[in-house]
């Protein structure tokens, strides 16, 4: 596939080499054994979940806290430790000191499984994003739409929350958001579609690699087609939904709704549905960096005998790369959820489906067009 | 199956100039649903671009009468006669479908708002018809059957409004998810056992290979479960008399043929072609005396079980059941003359079940009530509509000089010489035929002897154009009884079916 | 390899076994409904052990992420009370439904005893390239073409239907 047939002359392109993803890392941890015990195996989806923790610490709770500060023109937390960065440490030990609390009326299996549920809807997708050009946990060869399906689970806990905890806050809540959850797939996976269609592959690598090459930024999909930066538009609208992330939180409206389907939770149930919450942000963020943004490749570009996208290449600057680019996103979320108010329900499904879909579909006959005759 | 890109495009083009009825009526189907949100008076202009769209497709449908029967797209859909001859049943029920509904108060004005999708789902229901009675595998069996229920699921509770038709809508959804996974099961076994989903490369492979006679026999009966379903034989008529009683009077009628003679036309096609007499004349599966035992069960079932019933839509659901039955009898022969005798009874079974309904629909309009003790004394007040009831009435009962009479006399025809068995069937039928005179002329003893409660003798005869239409199908009903030879020929040259090469 | 994919495979059957007869057996319809989720999910494992990925993928996007999540929904919505309001009428339909099980019991135990020969298909693919999206498009859009655009007919009835039978404003009175 040409690159950037339109803009930059052929010359220009045709060195350009393609990064391999070799997964050598990955596969070095899958033959690293300790006494016959196959410690890899196990240590590999541990990445993810300690790189989520410290995450949802640092730049989650404590970055929504600075992003929500900075926006009303206060100073957020500053007491405890340097700058208050602490503060989120305290609030975790509070959480695991917590009497854990079931109420009396709920349905006992399902209040306890539905966080988990949630939170594994969220971490199960961490298993197909390319963490760098060496380190992806599996390189399915369906990866992007097997993220789409495995994030959809995460409506059954959010029901299981909602019905479990038998209360009508709860309930309303968890019915808004599966509402939500389901309507909002279908624009999303419509905007997905047309940069896998770009891509011509739904493994995640072989998507990255699509958009490596010598003039960095521009081989982005997003500078491909004239459609793209729409369809990426309307995945981090779809997205923003999905997570529950305001201007949608009509799930856990707290003016109307308590929490929502999390009223009844407290202690580590709570924290756990937090931790799934930042964890499906920074997924769809790497998501769409991924599909759009050229993942972990390197925005410079090598100007002449200045190679500063060979310099920034690499399977640690892919890495460094990728978060961040997707805490770019996570921050705009935080940025947008202090900025609009909330949608009403109808406002909510009329924007999904009368606005989203409709254009998401035009542009997908457009790109396939595109694709077909002119680059 | 070809593998590479240009063999199967040519294929696909060659395919297209034998689908065009199928493409008219699916261009048709979605004008009509454009048509519907765009113009503001719907009643008269849908339902005559519905007809004029039948009418197109029927001509497109002549030009196949001359087309070599040959498989297309894929060896998924075949045209041949034998479906031809269905296509034009099927046009003809879908046209007097959607004429009765025209003067139905049921769904009328007063009682339904939007009307244009009705005649779209219609004009579905009988495209999926025409694939039914051209499937040549099993999964255009499956997808046609699908396309077919699910019309009528939603055609039966139209009348959202009223509980019955609710009612009948649901029961007819579990009963038919029940009866496809039940065929899709046993369609599962046969693609297992054979390795194919083509019936032509079924039957070769029966022929050809030994096949495990158990297993058979069961995906055999699994599959026939779903046709079953769809031609309401006992035992998979339970949803029958609710469906007929809930919906609407003209999707009823319109179930009653349609519904059936496609279920008819795949039944056929499949046991004739996929499950072959083998060189010593043994069938794979002996589906002849297993049709022996669905057809008698019903003829009886159906029989005494209309004799109790007082709703007349309920009584000809019990009827229709009992004709599913007679039908079979006609399929179990299983040569030329059986095929013929069926076809031409579905000819004339359509004729005379729209008839009987439609004259239902105009008598609900004035009395509103589907009851039998309701209708004393129409003879005096309705005596066109009353005369026109008794004559579908004794067609359906099998007597001259009517078309009725003419069908069950080849059917039975059919079964003689064939063996003890079969005669014992012909007896059978007949016995249960002379049952069937009680409850059928239960109407017209009420309508013509009984005087009404009120004793209102004020005349009320419907319009002049439902007048018509009820006269026209009456004289069809004698006239095809008198002079039945053109539509006999027509069914003699329509059952060359595709078989295997 | 192998016996991990055995452990696996008995795991999961294992799951999907007690998700459909908890499915059956619980008397309340939530409980139940989630039971065939977990069942769906763990039939999704099974293909992806069978190396097909992409009906994995669409086992649990279809079944256990939209339609079970639908049907929970209303389930939800309509609060239905534990099934025992709703007794058993009638006990020919038990037994009905006891002789059909039976059958296809003895059914499937007489096929496993079976020895079947069925001609090799010849193809040159993998089994993971027959599951790729790519090959899997490919045979609907030329073998499978004509069933292919029948579901799209199938699919937009059902969607007027739907729309037809959910409508609010359908009765004349309001």
């Amino acid at each position: 596939m040409k690159p950037l047939a339109l803009l930059v002359p052929d010359a220009l392109t045709a060195t350009a080499v393609p990064v391999q993803a070799e997964n050598s890392w990955v596969k070095a941890f899958e033959s690293l054994e300790v006494f016959g015990v196959p410690v890899g195996i196990f240590a590999i989806p541990a990445i993810p979940l300690v790189f989520i923790a410290l995450y949802a610490l640092y730049v989650g709770v404590y970055g929504e806290r600075k992003v929500s500060a900075f926006m009303q023109d206060r100073i957020g937390p500053n007491e405890t430790g340097k700058w208050g960065l602490l503060q989120t440490i305290a609030d975790i030990l509070k959480l695991i000191q917590k009497e854990d609390i079931v109420p009396i009326a709920a349905d006992k299996p399902l209040f306890v499984l539905g966080p988990l549920i949630i939170f594994v809807g969220a971490f199960a997708a961490y298993a197909v994003l390319p963490f760098s050009s060496e380190f992806i946990g599996a390189d399915l060869n369906v990866g992007v739409f097997y993220a789409v399906s495995i994030v959809s689970v995460e409506a059954v806990g959010i029901l299981m929350c909602g019905w479990g905890s038998n209360n009508k806050w709860s309930l309303f809540g968890a019915v808004r958001s599966v509402a939500q959850v389901v309507s909002y797939e279908i624009p999303a996976s419509i905007a997905i579609l047309v940069g896998v269609m770009m891509a011509g592959s739904l493994s995640m690598q072989k998507i990255v690699m699509s958009q490596s090459g010598e003039l960095g930024i521009l081989h982005y999909a997003v500078f491909q087609s004239p459609v793209a930066w729409i369809a990426m538009i309307i995945y981090f609208i779809a997205a923003l939904a999905e997570c529950n992330r305001a201007p949608f939180d009509i799930p856990e409206a707290e003016s109307e709704l308590v929490s929502g389907y999390f009223t009844e939770y407290g202690g580590m149930k709570f924290a756990m549905i937090f931790l799934a919450e930042y964890a499906s942000m920074f997924m769809t963020s790497v998501i769409l960096s991924v599909l759009f943004l050229g993942g972990w490749n390197s925005p410079l570009p090598n100007i002449g005998g200045v190679a500063l996208n060979d310099w920034t290449s690499g399977p640690v600057w892919g890495a460094f790369w990728i978060i961040l680019k997707g805490f770019f996103f996570v921050i705009v979320m935080m940025w947008v959820r202090w900025t609009f108010p909330r949608f009403r329900v109808d406002q909510l499904m009329y924007l999904c489906w009368k606005v989203l879909t409709p254009i998401a579909l035009l542009i997908f006959v457009f790109a396939a067009v595109w694709e077909l005759y002119v680059r | 199956m070809p593998n590479n890109l240009p063999e199967i495009i040519e294929q696909v083009k060659l395919s297209l100039g034998a689908f065009v009825p199928e493409i008219s009526l699916s261009a048709l189907f979605l004008l009509v649903i454009t048509l519907d949100m765009v113009l503001n008076e719907k009643r008269v202009v849908i339902p005559m671009v519905s007809l004029v769209g039948f009418v197109i497709t029927g001509f497109f449908t002549w030009q196949q009468l001359d087309m070599p029967n040959q498989e297309y797209f894929l060896r998924m859909h075949v045209v041949d006669p034998f479906a031809v001859f269905f296509k034009f049943l099927f046009l003809g029920a879908g046209a007097l479908a959607v004429l009765i509904t025209m003067d139905s108060e049921e769904l009328g004005e007063k009682n339904v708002a939007n009307i244009g999708e009705y005649y779209a789902v219609l004009i579905a229901m009988v495209l999926g018809m025409f694939l039914m009675a051209s499937a040549s595998d099993m999964l255009m069996m499956f997808l046609a059957l699908e396309l077919v229920s699910i019309s009528s699921y939603i055609l039966t509770g139209y009348l959202k409004h009223q509980i019955k038709s609710s009612e009948a809508s649901l029961k007819y959804i579990i009963y038919g998810a029940v009866s496809s996974g039940l065929m899709v099961y046993g369609m599962s076994l046969i693609y297992g056992l054979t390795g194919q989903t083509n019936i032509y490369e079924i039957a070769k492979f029966i022929s050809a290979n030994e096949v495990d006679e158990v297993t058979l026999t069961l995906a055999a009966l699994l599959v026939m479960g779903g046709f079953g379903y769809k031609i309401g034989a006992v035992p998979f008529h339970f949803w029958s008399p609710d469906v007929y009683e809930g919906a609407p009077t003209p999707v009823t009628a319109f179930l009653s043929v349609g519904s059936k003679a496609a279920g008819f036309a795949m039944l056929i096609r499949f046991f004739k072609v996929a499950i072959p007499a083998e060189p010593t004349g043994e069938l794979a599966f002996d589906w002849v005396n297993f049709f022996a035992l669905i057809a008698l069960v019903s003829m009886l079932l159906g029989n005494f079980a209309a004799i109790w019933q007082s709703n007349v839509k309920r009584m000809l659901a019990y009827s229709s059941i009992a004709h599913a039955g007679y039908l079979l009898l006609g399929v179990l022969v299983a040569d030329d003359l059986g095929t013929q005798a069926v076809m031409f009874y579905l000819a004339a079974y359509t004729v005379m079940t729209v008839g009987a309904f439609y004259v239902v629909i105009l008598i609900a309009n004035k009395i509103g009530s589907d009851d039998v003790n309701d209708y004393r004394g129409l003879g005096k007040r309705m005596p066109l509509t009353a005369a026109a009831l008794t004559v579908f009435l004794v067609s359906l009962t099998g007597l001259p000089p009517t078309v009725g009479f003419i069908g069950k006399y080849m059917i039975f025809t059919a079964l003689l010489g064939k063996g003890t068995v079969f005669l014992t069937l012909a007896i059978i039928g007949v016995l249960t035929s002379a049952v069937s005179l009680y409850y059928y002329f239960k109407i017209p003893l009420n309508m013509y002897l009984r005087e009404s409660e009120d004793g209102a003798e004020t005349p009320m005869e419907s319009s002049a154009f439902a007048n018509a239409l009820a006269a026209f199908l009456m004289i069809l009903t004698i006239g095809f009884g008198l002079f039945f030879t053109p539509l006999a020929n027509f069914a003699k040259n329509s059952v060359i079916m595709l078989v295997m090469n | 390899m192998e016996t991990v994919s055995f452990i696996l495979f008995s795991f999961l059957g294992a799951l999907v076994m007690v998700g459909s007869i908890g499915t059956v057996w619980s008397r309340n319809p939530v409980t139940s409904a989630l039971f065939l989720v977990l069942n769906f999910f763990a039939l999704g494992g099974i293909y992806l052990l069978l190396e097909a990925q992409f009906i994995a993928v669409v086992q649990v996007i279809v079944y256990a992420g939209a339609i079970m999540v639908l049907f929970l929904f209303t389930i939800m919505l309509l609060n239905l009370d534990d099934e025992q309001a709703l007794k058993e009428k009638f006990d020919l339909q038990k037994g009905f439904g006891i002789l059909l099980g039976g059958v296809l019991l003895v059914e499937v135990l007489y096929i496993l005893g079976l020895k079947i020969n069925l001609p090799q298909k010849s193809t040159t693919l993998t089994p993971v390239e027959i599951g790729e999206a790519k090959n899997i498009g490919r045979e609907l859009i030329t073998n499978f073409l004509f069933p292919f655009e029948i579901v799209s007919i199938l699919l937009l009835l059902a969607v007027v239907g739907a729309i037809v039978l959910a409508k609010k404003n359908f009765s004349p009175n309001t």
